[in-house]
């Protein structure tokens, strides 16, 4: 009796095993085939800034996916203010655009006087406040 | 992908942990059944305790599901079920081997289930890892460093890498793994940068790497070193995006090997073993090779759970737990495993290659390295692909540290997966991805063909080896055939309840030849070599086999077989030789049949635990089979074979046949008074007759008869015989005579012999089985196709026979004597029946390690006149 019901089951156990993954890869497939439809282009506009506009303005490209703006080390782009938070703000490269976001900073960042709440797509020859720190933006467009 | 088809494959989720925990209830359910299946129970048994951690685990699962769907609902839709499922069984695996520490390990399943949830409730998570990276770091190696202080093992022996705290062990290798990942992932998500050189770059990790590569190898906890090196390799190919870096993995593991292999002892012992290790089967090799029979043992379907004996490898809960569950489930388990973890390899690359930021990115990247190499690492190790390295199997090694670790690794990727951008995050160069995830897969597959290497192909194989103790468990549920003498009586049988069987042996002086079944000590003797038909595999038809093995994983009740052994001839043989040390075999001479065989001083099978040590100490060798095992010189027993080597071969002779008398010692005076005749010098064993003869004959025609007698190779038989005697150089016996008389011979071999001389030259095959009990119900006689061999001409026999005819016209007989290496003496007596004799042609040998001629003949013609009253 024990043993029937043993093997009973023990092929459900390999049965349900089995289902568990024929539906993950059925998944995995369904996901594979919707993502080659909607594969973007990769390549990405570069990007060059420049901060402290008059005196001795600090030029600086990147050619990365993700910049990080603020006054600490860690920071790609490095700006010193005292009106700068540490981790200041970001830009990032999404949906073929390059987006700027605040990162919750103290004195906030402005594009043309407005501050920015939420992340926002940048374009060529923007300049940002970030405090009371200044830097302009160029975007180098993809080369065909 | 687009927001819908992701909604889509999100509204699976349920469905998979649905999936999960039923297949894991039945598996549980199968476990709690398994004590009663194994005794063949006639009602449900169940250990309900079994569900416990069942239970645990679904209450951690509901908790932390509900928690991810609240906080993460952008998550991988794989992920979670992935790991749910892999953890679950994990711990059930762990309480299956082990109750006890399975306790434990829910325990530390419940910390991971609190952390994991503590994790997911802190939002700046990611933050704070990435900017204080070098404290996590600092941290990790200042506990590794601890250990060379503080260090303990919890077994009490070996590498102490663990740090002890309350009672609890920690090993802080294994979050140092985490950490390390983390560090890699902030720091090269940081640093790589178009306008830093390479080695500006990636050197404060080398240097980082490096430290604690070498904090590992200091604590000779080599396998997380190399762990390191290979993760360090991965992440540094994706981030410089060079995919020339991954050859630096074969390429550091063979200097590695090398070097270690002349620095550290336990490298070389580990190299040794993976290169061959049934060289060190009962040592060094001893789990590997136990692992690979229980790969073996589980086949395609697995033993079921709870029914196998996965705890023949020594501690499976940890670094064996792999060829465990194998065992358990079978080659399509074991498979499926290999895929769930494939799968939250792959889907973490995945993720890595699809989210919002860098650091991101590469801790995804870093996490799902870690699960793949670790996996393929410990499975490899497992299978004798790779060195065993000692890394745990991520959710399913017993440890506490490396459950956490692996659980808070998971929580990281969930939280990473959450961050998934609608559009992913791209990146120059995906090439090195693809690859690291195609490398895993090709890894994977061959892990998977390495299983089914083990578990299908060389299942048989492995399964026979000596190596295989699952006999044992299988003697305790399943009863042995009977072991009857030629009329039935019983000589061995099994007694005692289902689950403790036990074999007892009814006519104890017959031990040595019946054998014995020990899980201690093995197995001997008939026990031995009738194992497929006494355990039922032979003599059983396909259909209960099946039925047995797939239901119970047991072999059927064993088949009942019957000897020749005449249980009445075998009492008086032993009687008859007392407390003399030596050995008596009667056989058919026709068929080979053996109606006695006595083999003094013998052991008794049912007491052998409690004399094991004396028996095997013993200076006069109990346990040896002397009719089979012992060699003894033959002595003056050269006379027979002498003399018909003479008549056969006449005309090779040197002379006449010089007449045998006159010699110094007793057995010629014994032979003038006692017969008189001319040839009873050589019927008595004197020398100066044998040394005569010899130096009569051609030393090569000799040789030879000797050769064709059966002399120089071992007869084919149920029982283990010695090596055969080389056959000596002839020109030594030409100028040596006398060295004919050393050499050796089994009283079997003598009795076959006996057998061609009583058989007019015919020299059968020594048979010991007589029949088994078919499933039918009829005794059924054993196919042999073994024939007697003609080894020298009737005629010759013939004269023979006549020259050592005794008193009784019935029989004839030669005694002999030899002096053995240490200067003892040692009495021959060989005989059987002749034409006179109206009954089954019989032979007979004696061999008894002391001088006593008298005693020999007595033996020899009462047991040759006693089977006629049989």
């Amino acid at each position: 009796m024990s043993a029937t019901a043993g093997l009973i089951l023990r092929v459900l156990f390999l049965a349900f095993l089995y289902a568990f993954l024929a539906l993950a890869m059925w998944m995995l497939w369904r996901s594979v085939v919707s993502k080659q439809v909607h594969q973007g282009n990769l390549a990405i506009p570069s990007l060059l800034l420049s901060s402290g506009i008059g005196a001795e303005p600090k030029i600086q490209s990147f050619a990365g996916v993700e910049v990080l703006i603020g006054r600490s080390l860690d920071c790609d782009f490095i700006l010193e203010d005292s009106t700068v938070s540490s981790r200041h703000a970001r830009l990032f490269y999404n949906l073929n655009q390059w987006w700027f976001e605040d990162l919750k900073s103290t004195n906030g960042s402005y594009l043309d006087g407005i501050r920015v709440e939420e992340p926002i797509v940048v374009k060529d020859n923007d300049e940002f406040y970030c405090g009371d720190a200044i830097f302009k933006i160029f975007i180098k467009p993809i080369e065909e | 992908m687009s927001a819908k088809a992701a909604t889509r494959l999100h509204s699976k989720q349920p469905r998979l942990l649905a999936l999960a925990a039923l297949f894991l209830f039945f598996q549980t359910a199968a476990l709690s059944l398994a004590n009663g299946t194994r005794i063949h129970s006639e009602t449900l048994q169940l250990d309900w305790l079994v569900f416990v951690p069942y239970f645990v685990w679904l209450g951690g699962i509901l908790v932390l599901h509900k928690a991810v769907r609240r906080k993460l609902p952008n998550r991988d839709p794989w992920i979670f079920p992935t790991f749910t499922a892999l953890v679950g069984w994990g711990l059930l695996s762990v309480w299956r081997l082990s109750p006890s520490l399975g306790q434990k390990q829910l325990g530390w399943f419940l910390v991971g289930c609190a952390l994991f949830w503590l994790g997911l409730n802190t939002n700046r998570l990611s933050r704070l890892l990435k900017r204080y990276k070098y404290v996590w770091l600092l941290i990790g190696l200042l506990l590794i460093g601890l250990t060379f202080i503080v260090g303990v093992n919890p077994t009490g022996a070996g590498p102490r890498l663990w740090l002890e705290a309350f009672g609890f062990y920690f090993q802080p290798s294994e979050p140092l793994k985490l950490l390390m990942i983390v560090y890699l992932a902030a720091f090269f998500a940081d640093q790589i940068k178009p306008n830093i050189t390479l080695l500006g770059s990636v050197l404060p990790t080398l240097i980082v790497t490096a430290t604690a590569g070498f904090l590992l190898i200091g604590q000779r906890d080599l396998g997380t070193a190399s762990l390191f090196i290979c993760l360090y390799v991965l992440m540094l190919t994706v981030t410089t995006q060079k995919r020339r870096f991954l050859w630096l993995i074969p390429l550091a593991g063979i200097v590695a090997g090398l070097i270690g292999y002349f620095v550290f002892d336990v490298v070389r012992v580990r190299i040794d073993i993976w290169l061959d290790p049934w060289a060190q089967a009962s040592g060094n090799a001893y789990q590997l090779v136990q692992a690979q029979i229980a790969i073996a043992a589980g086949g395609l379907a697995g033993t079921g759970p709870g029914l196998g004996s996965p705890l023949f490898i020594p501690v499976a809960v940890s670094d064996f737990i792999f060829p465990a569950v194998a065992e358990e489930t079978g080659l399509l388990g074991s498979s499926a495993l290999i895929l769930l973890m494939l799968i939250l390899v792959v889907r973490g690359i995945s993720i890595a290659q699809s989210t919002k930021t860098t650091f991101g990115r590469y801790l995804a990247f870093g996490i799902a390295s870690y699960f793949g190499l670790q996996t393929f690492f410990i499975v490899a190790g497992n299978l004798g692909l790779l060195p065993l390295t000692g890394v745990t199997f991520p959710f399913f090694s017993y440890g506490g540290s490396s459950l956490v670790t692996n659980l808070i690794a998971v929580m990281l990727l969930l939280k990473i997966s959450s961050e998934l951008a609608a559009e992913p995050l791209p990146e120059p160069v995906r090439q090195p991805y693809r690859w690291v995830a195609a490398i895993f897969l090709i890894l994977f597959i061959l892990v998977i063909a390495a299983s089914s290497w083990l578990a299908i192909i060389r299942q048989e194989e492995l399964l026979a080896k000596p190596e295989n103790p699952r006999w044992a468990v299988y003697d305790r549920y399943s009863p042995r055939g009977r072991i009857l003498s030629q009329s039935g009586e019983e000589l061995a049988i099994t007694t005692g309840e289902i689950g403790s069987y036990k074999r007892e042996v009814l006519i104890p002086s017959l031990s040595n030849t019946i054998g014995y079944t020990s899980g201690l000590y093995g197995q001997d003797g008939l026990e031995l070599s009738q194992y497929q038909w006494l355990r039922g595999y032979s003599g059983r038809s396909y259909d209960t086999l099946w039925k047995y093995q797939m239901f119970y994983n047991q072999p059927p009740p064993g088949v009942d077989i019957k000897l020749n052994i005449n249980a009445s001839l075998q009492t008086t043989a032993d009687a008859l030789l007392g407390e003399e040390k030596g050995a008596v075999v009667l056989l058919n001479a026709t068929t080979g049949e053996i109606y006695a065989m006595a083999s003094h001083p013998y052991y008794d099978a049912n007491t052998l635990t409690e004399n094991w040590e004396q028996l095997s100490q013993d200076a006069d060798a109990p346990l040896v089979n002397r009719i089979t095992q012992a060699t003894y010189p033959l002595g003056t027993l050269v006379n027979s074979l002498g003399l018909a080597t003479y008549y056969n071969w006449p005309q090779s002779a040197a002379g006449a046949l010089p007449v045998a008398a006159g010699g110094e010692d007793e057995f010629c005076q014994a032979a003038s008074t006692a017969y008189g005749e001319e040839l009873n010098g050589y019927q008595s064993g004197c020398e100066a007759a044998a040394l005569a003869l010899i130096q009569n004959l051609d030393p090569v025609v000799f040789l030879d008869q000797l050769e064709s007698f059966g002399l120089f190779s071992a007869p084919a038989f149920s029982l283990r015989t010695s090596a055969p005697g080389e056959k000596p150089d002839p020109a030594v016996i030409q100028t040596k005579p006398m060295s004919a008389l050393e050499i050796q011979a089994t009283p079997l071999q003598m009795a076959l012999i006996a057998a061609s001389i009583t058989n007019d030259g015919l020299l059968p095959s020594p048979r010991l089985r007589n029949t088994y009990l078919a499933e039918d119900g009829q005794w059924t006689a054993f196919r042999e196709g073994v024939f007697p061999v003609r080894v020298i001409e009737s005629g010759a026999m013939d004269r023979l026979r006549t020259s050592l005819i005794g008193n009784d016209e019935a029989f004839w007989f030669q005694s002999g004597h030899a002096q053995t290496r240490d200067g003892k003496i040692l009495t021959w007596y060989i005989g059987g029946t002749t034409e006179d004799w109206v009954a089954t042609p019989l032979a007979i040998a004696v061999a008894i390690e002391s001088n006593a001629p008298d005693l020999a003949q007595t033996i020899g013609s009462s047991l040759l006149s006693l089977f006629a009253t049989e």
